[in-house]
């Protein structure tokens, strides 16, 4: 499956010329996909998302900026910045439901307010973002994405099947259960938050890579964490493909409707959210499921 | 000494209109224990209906606060009876409930950018009384007293409400235990649809005053409006209406105490508050707060 | 110390809100030995099991596993030193089958087992594919048992499994308690039905309002007359 996926994107460049489109596609699976490891296999809801989209973009940026690092190798970096970012934001893993997502929101709020505030300019660009663009590769930052969405994909096919995620699957039924069937709870959330937080740190970096020139809002805005929030509800939490088709799927649908007046496809999902939540809690997949159909 | 003397009156007086902001929230999750995540949007809405109350039919804005409490029962009940008591019976109602709301906010954002546009739209301060009322040698806008005002009156009505009256005794009662509630012979539904249209009034009267407190009201306020609200009711303790008041007063003067100090991170302050009262306190503000392991 | 005990208990206490539940708990075990907590509600009996177990953490006193504090470790640590317990109220993985269940605590309990000798031992061989949630609650409380034993325990607690059960499990029940002290494993029973503690072991500890009240034969526990008033009071 991860094959056919990766086929797809490789070819599809050859047959649409809109690559962007694609590339943005790329990244709205890759962070659906990651925000899929934490809320699918352990309930924590990220509504705060986007500040880790964030700090892999700042963070890659500035080490091609400060340090001279080449840009893939930044792309990394990036990545280690989120994941560096989602340790110190460890302890929000204490709070349960929706006090985790809404002090998971305010500490991305907090991340941009920082980031964006006039007093940091120097360092940060400040309100007028940062400019990249001498490691512009659009090719290169294509490919990148690409291996960051099928590492995702990969690292929930593993979650799906393995004792690893088994253990998550018990945590998630019943905590004290699980930790009376001896896993060590604290240490498997704290793994896959910070794989989570991991996957949308490069996603961000690759992004950044690819626009190479962005304002704070552009890697900061709330509206990233609502996309891949209702794109991995609408296929699906907790299975490996409905993320990847929620994200597929809705895009084109944005692009097909939503490039003139967004605020129609704004209606359109916020509406979505609704009926999914009221009728369809588990994603359009499992009406499959409810047919029977194994769905991975 | 003046500028924190200016700062103590401002947040005093700001502290008592984001009580305001906050309460309606806090009576829809003690009622319902779901968090109503559109809720910074119905202020939004609030501030709009002020706003075309002035700029079409050239009534004093204050009359919004009729329009407020109009709207949200022709808002609230149905909306309740559309999603609520489905809600109920899924199997995780306080998850599904906050992404169902957070949808409905997405759509009245939307609905508001079509229908008013992203500009900033503002209401003259002298609306709401020309003059500007000092004290301790500050002197302020009649608007910031008259929206302070009308605050404490929405908070004393609704604790009169629920300590006076016999719905009001029945609401405290399902607060306190719902299962309980319905089995001492409450109608737990009835009671549910009031605090959430009590809830969205509230969001809506404070909208009135949202163009004279933050200079304007657009429709991307509505997040920003719901996080702080959030964050008042956690300072104040969630689930407790009248805690409200003391989260508001803390918010309004760290607010204000920043604005004054250090002006460029002000704007962090609800979010900060926020992160550091649930990490602080998680279990003082609510049993549930916390996983149980 | 006796270095033989298993486990053994030094002025353990517990507060709620400042109101003490458990205080000044003490008593020691060997293994293979069965030992029955009795007491009325609210005197402490579950909260002593969730503090040995790990569930909750001790304000005070010390607890030991062969000679090892283990007072301040996490209670999946604590199921991999070897204490496990089951719930008055028995919490299954709903969803997953009956061998799942017990796979999860086998897979992560830190020791080999053979998980269709144990659900053959526990009487739920024949629903091992049935999701748990399917089963009904004398049978999920088994279920408990059952998990709990795939993680090798040498200390068992076994929080109230007869309640709800009819004369002839009950019975079985006892055999299989009986027999897992046989093989070595102390176990710690919180029971309502003397009866059924009568049939198992002649050890019991009297709690009463948080604090150990007697400690001896059930014999001896139901001509105590501090005893005898704790009932009838509580």
């Amino acid at each position: 499956m991860l094959v056919v996926l990766g086929l797809a994107f490789l070819a599809l460049p050859h047959v649409y010329a809109n690559q962007s489109l694609l590339f943005t596609m790329m990244t709205f699976i890759a962070l659906a996909q990651g925000l899929n490891l934490l809320y699918g296999f352990t309930g924590y809801l990220p509504f705060g998302y986007v500040g880790f989209f964030g700090a892999g973009a700042y963070g890659m940026s500035l080490l091609v900026l400060h340090a001279g690092m080449p840009a893939l190798l930044a792309v990394l970096g990036g990545g280690i910045a989120a994941a560096a970012v989602a340790v110190i934001l460890g302890p929000l893993l204490r709070l349960s439901g929706a006090y985790f997502s809404i002090a998971n929101l305010a500490t991305s709020q907090i991340l941009y307010l920082v980031v964006a505030n006039p007093a940091l300019s120097p360092v940060t660009g400040g309100p007028y973002g940062l400019k990249i663009e001498r490691v512009f590769a659009p090719e290169a930052a294509y490919l990148t994405m690409l291996a960051i969405m099928l590492i995702a994909s990969a690292i929930a096919i593993f979650f799906r099947v393995s004792r690893f995620g088994l253990g998550l699957r018990a945590m998630t039924e019943d905590r004290v259960s699980a930790e009376m069937a001896g896993i060590d709870i604290v240490r498997a959330r704290l793994i896959v938050w910070l794989v989570s937080a991991a996957i949308a740190g490069l996603a961000g970096s690759a992004y950044a890579w690819s626009i190479s020139v962005y304002y704070p809002q552009a890697v900061f805005g709330l509206q990233i964490s609502v996309f891949a929030i209702v794109f991995a509800l609408f296929g699906g939490v907790g299975t490996v493909i409905g993320p990847i088709v929620g994200a597929a799927a809705l895009y084109a649908l944005y692009n097909a409707i939503g490039i003139t007046v967004p605020q129609y496809f704004e209606l359109i999902y916020g509406f979505l959210i609704v009926v999914l939540v009221l009728f369809l809690p588990d994603g359009v997949l499992s009406l499959l499921e409810r047919r029977g159909i194994r769905v991975l | 000494m003046q500028l924190l003397e200016y700062a103590l009156v401002g947040g005093v007086l700001y502290g008592l209109f984001f009580s305001l902001v906050g309460i309606g929230l806090n009576v829809v999750f003690g009622v319902l224990r779901m968090i109503n995540l559109a809720h910074g949007q119905f202020i939004v809405l609030g501030g709009f209906g002020a706003w075309l109350l002035y700029q079409d039919l050239h009534l004093n804005p204050i009359f919004g606060v009729v329009l407020a409490v109009l709207g949200a029962v022709a808002v609230g009940i149905p909306l309740y009876w559309a999603v609520v008591p489905r809600l109920q019976q899924s199997r995780d109602p306080e998850m599904l409930s906050f992404i169902l709301f957070f949808g409905l906010a997405q759509m009245i954002d939307a609905g508001a950018l079509l229908a008013f546009g992203a500009s900033e739209r503002s209401i003259p301060n002298g609306t709401l009384g020309a003059g500007s009322l000092g004290i301790l040698g500050q002197a302020f806008p009649d608007s910031w007293w008259v929206a302070a005002t009308v605050s404490v009156l929405a908070i004393l009505g609704l604790y009169l409400f629920l300590s006076r009256t016999r719905l009001g005794y029945a609401t405290r009662a399902v607060m306190a235990n719902r299962a309980e509630a319905l089995a001492s012979g409450i109608d737990v539904d009835q009671v549910s649809v009031l605090a959430f249209v009590i809830g969205l009034a509230l969001a809506g009267i404070a909208g009135v005053f949202v163009p004279f407190l933050l200079g304007s009201v657009s429709p991307s306020l509505g997040d920003a409006l719901t996080t702080t609200s959030f964050a008042v009711i956690i300072i104040g303790s969630l689930g407790r209406p009248l805690g409200t008041v003391v989260g508001g007063l803390v918010f309004g003067l760290g607010t204000m105490l920043m604005e004054t100090y250090f002006s460029s991170w002000s704007s962090l302050v609800p979010y900060a508050l926020l992160v550091i009262i649930v990490l602080v306190r998680p279990a003082g503000l609510l049993g549930r707060a916390v996983r149980e392991a | 110390m006796s270095s033989e005990a298993l486990i053994e208990l030094k002025g353990v206490g517990k507060r709620f809100n400042g109101l003490a539940v458990v205080q000044d708990l003490g008593f020691s075990m060997q293994a293979g030995e069965i030992l029955g907590l009795v007491g009325p509600n609210g005197s402490g009996k579950t909260t002593a099991i969730n503090l040995i177990s790990g569930v909750y953490a001790v304000d005070a006193g010390e607890i030991r596993l062969q000679g090892q504090r283990i007072e301040r470790l996490a209670a999946f640590r604590r199921v991999h030193l070897g204490i496990n317990r089951s719930f008055q109220v028995p919490k299954p993985f709903r969803a997953m089958t009956v061998a799942e269940n017990v796979t999860v605590a086998a897979e992560f309990g830190g020791s080999k087992v053979d998980t269709k000798q144990i659900l053959d031992d526990v009487g739920l061989a024949a629903d091992r594919d049935r999701p748990a949630g399917a089963l009904t609650v004398n049978h999920q409380k088994m279920l408990d048992l059952a998990r709990a034993l795939a993680t090798s325990p040498k200390l068992l607690l076994v929080d109230e499994i007869g309640a709800g059960l009819n004369p002839g499990e009950l019975a079985s029940v006892a055999d299989l308690l009986l027999a897992l002290a046989r093989r070595g494993i102390a176990l710690i029973v919180v029971e309502h039905l003397l009866k059924f503690l009568n049939r198992i072991t002649d050890r019991v500890i009297v709690l009463n309002a948080g604090r150990l009240l007697f400690e001896g034969t059930l014999a001896q526990a139901s001509a105590h007359p501090e005893v005898v008033a704790a009932f009838l009071g509580g």
